[in-house]
């Protein structure tokens, strides 16, 4: 199970602005990396890309999956998710006026994780009590902080191998975003995920890295090779503590 | 003049009338109410129903509600096609608000006209053994005309409440229209479902069709008359509730019972517009209104 998201020198954009420019990131297998930066600085337009989103204008993005290489670009994202790689996208994007468990049901939509409905309903109900409270309730009308639980248990509900997550902490107060961040280091390593999180959040993002990569402008500005790396660097320091 | 026999028979008839109206509108519940569709043609196309099934009623000797059932298969195909054209022509330049109207409304006249040209502009009605027979409980009467399209309409309204709720293509129709792209996340194609949703909604119009021309004779401008009527009953029954859809349907059935009863057979045809007048400006996201 080596599943391993490469995003090779990727220029994006939409329309006449370039927002990427010449971007490379590697996901390893089992790893959890965060990218980081301010808003406008190109997160959303790279995971997107790697969704079959926006379409890169150069580059490659790719996924190797046990030896084998599937090219990501010029996929859509219904048959990347197919692949195993799922998106919880920015500002969540539940069906509003469709129930909780409505809402995990079309999670499981594609086929390979229709078999295993049961057991992931149970690991969602677990890892997020108040969902199985909430049920039968329309997703609309819970608080942030649940809805973001609903929508991390929706995408674990495609029994993906790839997890990308894109700012979950927007829009929720300090205390739920370091819960969000708990559960998600916590359900990556139950479910042996690969995670590529985008996160403004450093101080909260920082928890959970392994590694990661500071975007500006659109580009990489820095590659921290572990967590403490990123910490100490007099760039992160301008760029976020400092400011 | 006013009698518990009176009152319980216009109830019945009433309720009868909801449910077959219930039939008519479910089409549409699904591609106005899920999908935004304003299929204004939906009323033209149970008029082509009852004209398929008159075809093979007099030719073959069909029975009219096993000739509508049968009928869903082509025109499901038939909707496919339709969102299709629709989907290439205007929903993807996003200009489907008017031309996407006017779209539908040159193929309710297209539809009509090929039906005058097959079968000329006079009323047609189809033959079975029940038409015409009465079930008579106690003071209540049931003609079976009203009652076979009444339980068939249930039948087939139940089928699909069922079908939406509780299959991953059905939640996958609730959801296309609140957020097509997080639909897409999912791993579905939303033209795809888009299809399948006005597919079903037009195969429901056989079988609606089949139980109009059951009810009474049938000409072919007469779908007309059902526009304002089902358009009522779905925004009364909140846009996108199969459930508001049919407690609207058997409200208005009932009312314009009461009032064709009580008032006057010329006043039913405003009841609809009035109790949805009513309802939008009480309660302006219907009986069953999503958020």
């Amino acid at each position: 199970m080596a599943n391993r998201i490469v995003v090779d020198n990727v220029e994006a954009g939409y329309g006449t602005v370039q927002v990427l420019h010449g971007v490379s990131v590697t996901v390893e297998a089992g790893e959890t990396v965060v990218l980081l930066g301010s808003n406008g600085n190109g997160k959303s337009t790279l995971i997107n890309c790697i969704m079959g989103i926006v379409r890169p204008k150069a580059g490659a993005i790719y996924l190797e999956a046990d030896g084998e290489r599937f090219d990501l670009v010029g996929r859509t994202p219904a048959q990347i998710v197919d692949l195993g790689i799922t998106l919880v996208p920015e500002g969540r994007r539940l069906f509003p006026a469709l129930t909780v468990e409505e809402n995990l049901m079309l999670g499981a939509f594609r086929k390979e994780a229709r078999a295993r409905i049961e057991q992931n309903l149970e690991t969602c109900f677990e890892a997020f009590p108040p969902l199985r409270e909430r049920k039968t309730q329309q997703a609309g009308s819970m608080s942030g902080g649940e809805q973001q639980m609903l929508a991390i248990g929706r995408a674990l509900m495609s029994e993906p191998k790839v997890l990308l997550i894109d700012e979950p902490s927007v829009g929720l107060a300090p205390i739920l975003v370091s819960r969000v961040i708990a559960k998600i280091r916590e359900l990556k390593e139950r479910r042996d995920l690969t995670v590529l999180m985008a996160e403004q959040n450093f101080n909260q993002a920082i928890k959970i890295a392994d590694r990661g990569y500071i975007i500006v402008h659109g580009e990489i500005a820095f590659e921290g090779k572990s967590a403490a790396d990123l910490q100490d660097n007099d760039m992160v320091k301008q760029y976020y503590l400092g400011v | 003049m006013f009698s518990i026999d009176l009152l319980s028979n216009a109830l019945v008839a009433g309720l009868l009338l909801g449910g077959f109206y219930a039939a008519v509108a479910l089409g549409l519940s699904i591609v106005f109410g899920q999908l935004d569709i304003v299929n204004i043609a939906h009323p033209a196309f149970v008029i082509l129903g009852s004209y398929v099934v008159y075809m093979t009623n007099t030719a073959l000797g069909w029975d009219p509600v096993l000739a509508g059932v049968l009928f869903t298969p082509l025109f499901f195909a038939l909707g496919v096609a339709v969102y299709r054209i629709y989907y290439a022509g205007f929903e993807r330049t996003g200009r489907e608000s008017l031309a996407g109207l006017a779209f539908f409304f040159g193929i309710m006249f297209i539809l009509e006209v090929v039906i005058i040209l097959i079968y000329g502009v006079d009323y047609r009605l189809v033959e079975a053994a029940y038409i015409g027979q009465t079930l008579r409980i106690g003071i209540i009467d049931l003609p079976y005309r009203m009652l076979v399209p009444f339980i068939t309409a249930m039948a087939m309204t139940g089928g699909i409440a069922f079908y939406l709720s509780r299959t991953f293509t059905g939640r996958a129709i609730l959801a296309v229209s609140q957020d097509r792209l997080a639909l897409e996340l999912m791993g579905a194609n939303p033209i795809r479902i888009k299809s399948l949703a006005f597919g079903i909604g037009l195969a429901t119009a056989a079988v609606a069709g089949a139980l109009l021309i059951i009810i009474g004779p049938v000409e072919p401008s007469f779908g007309r008359l059902y526009i304002g009527r089902v358009f009522a009953i779905v925004i009364l029954g909140g846009m996108g509730s199969i459930k508001g859809t049919l407690l609207a349907a058997l409200l208005i059935g009932v009312s314009e019972s009461f009032v064709q009863t009580f008032v006057g057979p010329s006043w039913a045809d405003a009841v609809a517009f009035s109790v949805l007048l009513l309802t939008l400006v009480v309660r302006p996201q219907g009986l069953y209104g999503r958020l």
